[in-house]
């Protein structure tokens, strides 16, 4: 038995490369060939870009956003927002450092405990959504006003340390590359696999693109938001240990700017707000293009706060290009 | 009219009896009973309104009834939700189609049961292969590997009957199926249908297109305002029996005397060769001073989309709008508004009313320099105005600034008309006007319409109830798929020959 | 096409919830006052009273401005980034002369002009959420603003702004005054003009609204701009009752402002609620916060009432709003 293959939209003969492309999706082909165009512009700026020391570099930074964007994706995908990011960082980090003050015997512990506060909050915010019927963007600031009391009712300013040998997870190189970058690109692997291969996956699509629809099918729409937004929590906890292994200590105060810097990979990567498509694959893809125009532009001498800019630019562009459907709160 | 049944047959496998339902202000169903045999293709039809839609939601578990049973192979059932009845084989193909559209046409026929391989992840392979046998066997070919938003809306409808037959259907209920699809895509549509039934199952059809039932169907039922007129095999009937039979109902002197001929009378609109989109085909019509016009046709004819393009609300791709002389090719709310069009709409909560403002803001929206005295609003400009739209529509309202969302939907009514009237002053354009009003209200907003006319509108009164239609308008057009498919007049208005030119050849 | 009814079980009846939404937050301002009275250490000082209202006007000024763009189905993440950047823009001046206040308000409010007129257009003709419209636009204006004091801001506030700022006649004080005048400009324009009567009509039913002729773009656009001069207003005030300029002056503003106006009854879905209530939500907010402080509660403790704070008002009103 034969099948069609995916329909191509151009008139152009059927190559194989044009399917692929087809495959991967607009976005995902433009991050590419800006990726690319970066890393030329940065060959030719500086020879420290071209060494491996500064390719490490750029994974190394980009863990940390890696992760939330990663479980923002998943969010996104379901047509909600998770904004409790930088709380949850703030208070895992905080904890996690702050508990196990050197001592290596609780380092394991407090790991699997942070992890299990992060998903913990996750819940929490699915539940709340479920149940007061109010969009995720209102929940999850709230929840992350709470959250954030909670931390800085712990400490006020970064505490505690870590065991020697923690930070081998932010700056130990495997192959070259650092093991948290291995790490998130596992993960984003793992994610990807569920959101394609498995019914929880499609159900989350689903969910997304037709909420009403979804319900009227039978999909039992509870268990996926809660798995989403427990996921998302988990995620944000994971940078919450990465952070903490790379800068030795949590931080509190829940400056990190999560919860806007992980939107843009996602969008970049061509899931939009109002869900129901899009991938991991674009969003660990933003993730590498955002990075490594901040590398570029350190490179180029530009502050970091014309970068800063440029970021809010890039996602005013990136809505106002691919202008979506306003959605309905549901 | 005698009620005829069909012999009384043990193969039914679907059965309802005396089945009631009612929604605030109307009574949409009454004791209604119907059966589906299995092997049968039943034609179900009546006017808009007449409680189709209510009887195919309740059968499948959308709606629960007040009163009456749901028998399915003779055990008495009872549904919960639109999930117990599909898992018992009832399924439903509805006109608004329930599909994800950024997934595949495979994953939209197994949403919700996705096969699995042993491992325990989604089988893409047997999932695509089975959405296919299905396809084929149902007579299609689609690549069941594209999206389903890139799909036509006829492949799209078999994307979701096939869902519907991934499991096993003992009931299948089509909601005017045929309104999206044309020509051989009907032709295929039947042909499944006929070895859907050959094998067994009990389909229920829904149509306007009374030739259609001629083809297919086996048996047709008729109802008529929640009522079940008769059950009859379809080769005792023909189409004028139809006819009056969905629309025949005893006359009840509850209108105001028509006016004679007004063509003598300026035009005051006209409009030529509008087309919006695919739901209004080039229609022209004129609107003389000192008429009402009808404009009557099914649900989906057009009507709205072309009262709204014509007053701005919707955009129209081509065509003129001339208002007293001035010609348009665009329009807007503002401009029809001050050359004294005005639109009452047919979602008075959705699209009329300002619903948590008072009736005095409601009836100066149009125009708010009305209620201005310098660069403030005068509340005593605005209450005075207001308590004498109430005297002269005999509003039922403690006074000016009650809120508008707790009146009654005729006294609501009451309120968009009385702000309409005295703001535009040429043509009222009317969608629905006694929607949702009581016998009581509709008559004295019969009465009004009259004396508008009387004093000089120009009025254009969409309606679905042809009885309204009879009753006060003086000319009528009606509107068929898009185009205005003829014009009666006077006498030679009838609820037969409306219905006999608004439905589809 | 007819739509699916489930019914669904009113929560509150329709009377309560209707009493709870126009007088609810008067009820519990009285009830927390009293408590507070009687209950926190140091509330009854007038001093405190003075400095709890001194507090709340620099919100006040941003919740008015908030609250338009509320009432047309919005909200405004941007404020406090309009707030910080009138404050950099505040000390950036030659200090040494009361009139270079001229030149400040000048700069404030062109920039504001600018942000909201962003604001606006991304959300009416890119139909851009507002979230991310003014959540973007927010990050922008850090950005310039970081890069322009190149990460530390700094400078004197004229003695003008200072003295409007924190200072008081009779023990009312100024800002107060100040708020109260503005409020005033802002009610009756709201209840008494046309263009108020349209923020309405286009909150309330933004498609029966273009079915009478409003210009439904023009209104929304005008009020985005609106709210961020008043946030600029805001920051110049706030700014002059904290004396100095640091990166984070008006951090939070944008959530306590959103708060403050859904807590004072202005609906979320837009055509509800007056400024007036809005402006109780402004006082009652921070005098929460001002009576954590007197039990004892660290500040810190400010971040979890608010978050509480939060979900309690939305599962009231909202609840209250969906019985509708």
């Amino acid at each position: 038995m034969t099948y069609n293959h995916i329909t191509s939209i151009s008139s152009l003969p059927f190559l194989f490369w044009q399917r692929f492309l087809n495959w991967l999706g607009l976005a995902v082909v433009i991050e590419i060939v800006v990726i690319a165009l970066l890393f030329v512009v940065g060959f030719l700026v500086s020879e420290h870009f071209r060494t491996t020391g500064n390719v490490a570099d750029i994974f190394e930074q980009m863990t940390g956003l890696a992760f939330v964007a990663l479980g923002q994706t998943v969010v996104i995908i379901t047509g909600g927002i998770d904004l409790s990011l930088d709380a949850t960082i703030a208070l895992t980090s905080s904890l996690l450092s702050g508990v196990v003050n050197g001592r290596a015997d609780l380092a394991a512990p407090m790991i699997v405990a942070v992890l299990a506060i992060g998903i913990t909050i996750g819940l929490v915010n699915g539940a709340l959504i479920l149940t007061l019927r109010v969009h995720p963007l209102i929940i999850t600031l709230a929840v992350a006003a709470v959250i954030q009391g909670f931390a800085l009712l712990y400490t006020l300013m970064p505490i505690g340390s870590m065991p020697d040998g923690f930070d081998s997870f932010a700056f130990e190189h495997l192959f070259g590359i650092p093991i948290g970058a291995i790490v998130a690109v596992l993960l984003f692997g793992l994610v990807g696999f569920i959101l394609i291969y498995t019914r929880l996956g499609r159900r989350i699509f689903a969910l997304g693109g037709e909420p009403i629809a979804a319900r009227l099918v039978g999909i039992p729409v509870n268990w996926v938001v809660l798995f989403v937004y427990g996921l998302s929590g988990l995620c944000a906890s994971l940078t919450g240990i990465y952070l903490v292994s790379r800068l030795g200590i949590g931080n509190p105060t829940g400056d990190t700017n999560f919860n806007l810097a992980s939107i843009t990979p996602v969008i970049l990567g061509g899931t939009p707000l109002t869900g129901g498509r899009g991938g991991v694959l674009g969003t660990l893809l933003g993730v590498l293009l955002v990075q490594t125009l901040n590398n570029v532009l350190n490179f180029l001498d530009v502050s970091t706060f014309y970068q800063w800019m440029i970021q809010g630019l890039i996602v005013i562009a990136a809505v106002s290009i691919f202008v979506e459907k306003r959605r309905r709160v549901a | 009219m005698t009620v005829v049944d069909a012999a009384d047959d043990h193969s039914n496998i679907l059965s309802v009896t005396g089945i009631s339902k009612s929604f605030p202000g109307v009574q949409s169903l009454k004791r209604v009973d119907f059966s589906a045999k299995g092997g049968e293709i039943h034609a179900l039809v009546g006017e808009n309104g007449a409680g189709k839609s209510t009887l195919t939601k309740i059968i499948s578990g959308a709606y629960v009834q007040d009163e009456g049973e749901i028998t399915l192979n003779g055990e008495k059932v009872f549904w919960s939700g639109p999930g117990d009845a599909q898992r018992a084989g009832i399924h439903v193909i509805y006109q608004e189609l329930v599909l994800f559209p950024e997934l595949t046409v495979a994953e939209n026929v197994f949403i919700n049961d996705q096969p699995l391989t042993r491992l325990g992840i989604i089988d893409y392979h047997a999932m695509a292969r089975r959405a296919d046998d299905v396809l084929r066997r149902l007579g299609a070919q689609i690549d069941v590997r594209q999206r389903v938003k890139n799909l036509s809306v006829a492949d799209q409808q078999m994307v979701e009957i096939a869902r519907a037959f991934i499991g096993s259907v003992k009931v299948l209920i089509l909601d005017e199926p045929t309104a999206v699809i044309f020509g051989v895509e009907v032709d295929l549509l039947f042909e499944r249908l006929l070895a859907l039934r050959a094998a067994g199952v009990a389909i229920i059809y829904i149509s306007h297109r009374l030739e259609e039932i001629f083809r297919i169907a086996d048996q047709v039922t008729v109802l008529k305002d929640g009522v079940r007129i008769a059950t009859l095999p379809v080769t005792e009937v023909d189409r004028d029996k139809l006819i009056s039979m969905m629309v025949g109902r005893p006359l009840t002197d509850i209108f105001p005397p028509r006016r004679r001929d007004q063509s003598d009378a300026p035009i005051i609109l006209r409009a030529v060769g509008v087309n919006v989109g695919s739901r209004v085909k080039s229609a022209s019509f004129t609107l003389r001073r000192g008429e009402v016009l009808g404009l009557a046709g099914l649900v989906g004819s057009g009507r709205t989309e072309l009262a709204q393009a014509i007053f701005g609300g919707l955009p129209f791709d081509s065509g003129e709008v001339e208002i007293d002389g001035k010609v348009f090719t665009k329009t807007s709310p503002r401009t029809s508004i001050a050359e004294g069009v005005g639109l009452l709409t047919e979602d008075r909560k959705g699209e009329g009313l300002l619903m948590q403002l008072s009736i005095a803001a409601n009836i100066a929206a149009p125009r708010l320099r009305d209620i201005l005295r310098g660069p403030f609003i005068s509340p005593r400009i605005e209450n005075g105005i207001a308590a004498k739209e109430i005297a002269k529509f005999s509003i039922a309202a403690p006074g000016p600034q009650t809120v508008v969302a707790g009146l009654s939907g005729g006294n609501q009514q009451k309120v968009l008309f009385s702000r309409w009237v005295r703001t535009c002053r040429r043509v009222l354009l009317l969608d629905e006007p006694t929607r949702g009003v009581d016998v009581g209200a509709k008559v004295e907003i019969y009465r009004i319409i009259r004396q508008l006319a009387d004093e000089g509108y120009a009025i254009l009164v969409i309606s679905s109830e042809l009885l309204e239609i009879v009753g006060i308008c003086d000319r009528t057009l009606v509107m068929c798929e898009g185009a205005i498919a003829g014009e009666l007049i006077g006498s030679a208005i009838s609820e037969e020959a409306i219905m006999a030119m608004a439905l589809p050849k | 096409m007819s739509t699916t009814v489930l019914a669904k079980p009113k929560l509150v009846s329709h009377r309560v919830s209707r009493v709870v939404e126009r007088n609810g937050l008067l009820l519990f301002c009285l009830l927390l006052t009293a408590g507070a009275a009687i209950f926190a250490p140091g509330f009854r000082s007038p001093n405190n009273l003075q400095n709890v209202l001194t507090n709340a006007a620099p919100l006040g000024v941003v919740v008015l401005g908030q609250c338009l763009v509320i009432l047309v189905r919005g909200f405004d993440l941007s404020v406090a980034s309009v707030m910080a950047t009138a404050a950099v823009v505040a000390t950036s001046f030659d200090y040494s002369t009361d009139w270079s206040v001229i030149p400040i308000l000048a700069v404030s409010l062109v920039m504001a002009l600018v942000v909201g007129s962003v604001n606006g257009y991304l959300v009416t003709q890119r139909r851009v959420s507002p979230f991310l419209a003014t959540l973007a636009v927010m990050i922008v204006l850090q950005g310039i603003r970081f890069a322009w004091t190149k990460g530390a801001p700094s400078g004197r506030v004229p003695e003008l702004i200072r003295m409007i700022g924190s200072q008081a006649i009779h023990s009312v004080p100024i800002n107060l005054i100040l708020l109260v005048i503005l409020a005033v400009f802002v009610g009756v324009m709201l209840e008494r003009t046309a263009f108020g009567r349209k923020i309405y009509m286009v909150g309330g039913n933004p498609r029966a609204a273009e079915l009478v002729g409003v210009n439904v773009n023009w209104i929304t656009f005008l009020c985005y701009v609106l709210s961020a001069i008043l946030a600029a207003l805001g920051g110049l005030v706030l700014v002059g009752y904290v004396g100095s300029v640091d990166n984070w002056v008006g951090r939070g503003y944008e959530l306590n402002s959103i708060i403050a106006t859904v807590m004072g009854g202005v609906s979320l879905s837009g055509g509800r609620g007056s400024v007036f209530g809005a402006l109780v939500g402004a006082f009652v907010l921070t005098e929460i916060f001002n009576i954590a402080l007197l039990l004892g509660f660290p500040v810190q403790f400010q971040w979890v009432v608010k978050g509480v704070v939060i979900l309690l008002a939305v599962a009231v009103y909202l609840r209250a709003d969906r019985s509708r």
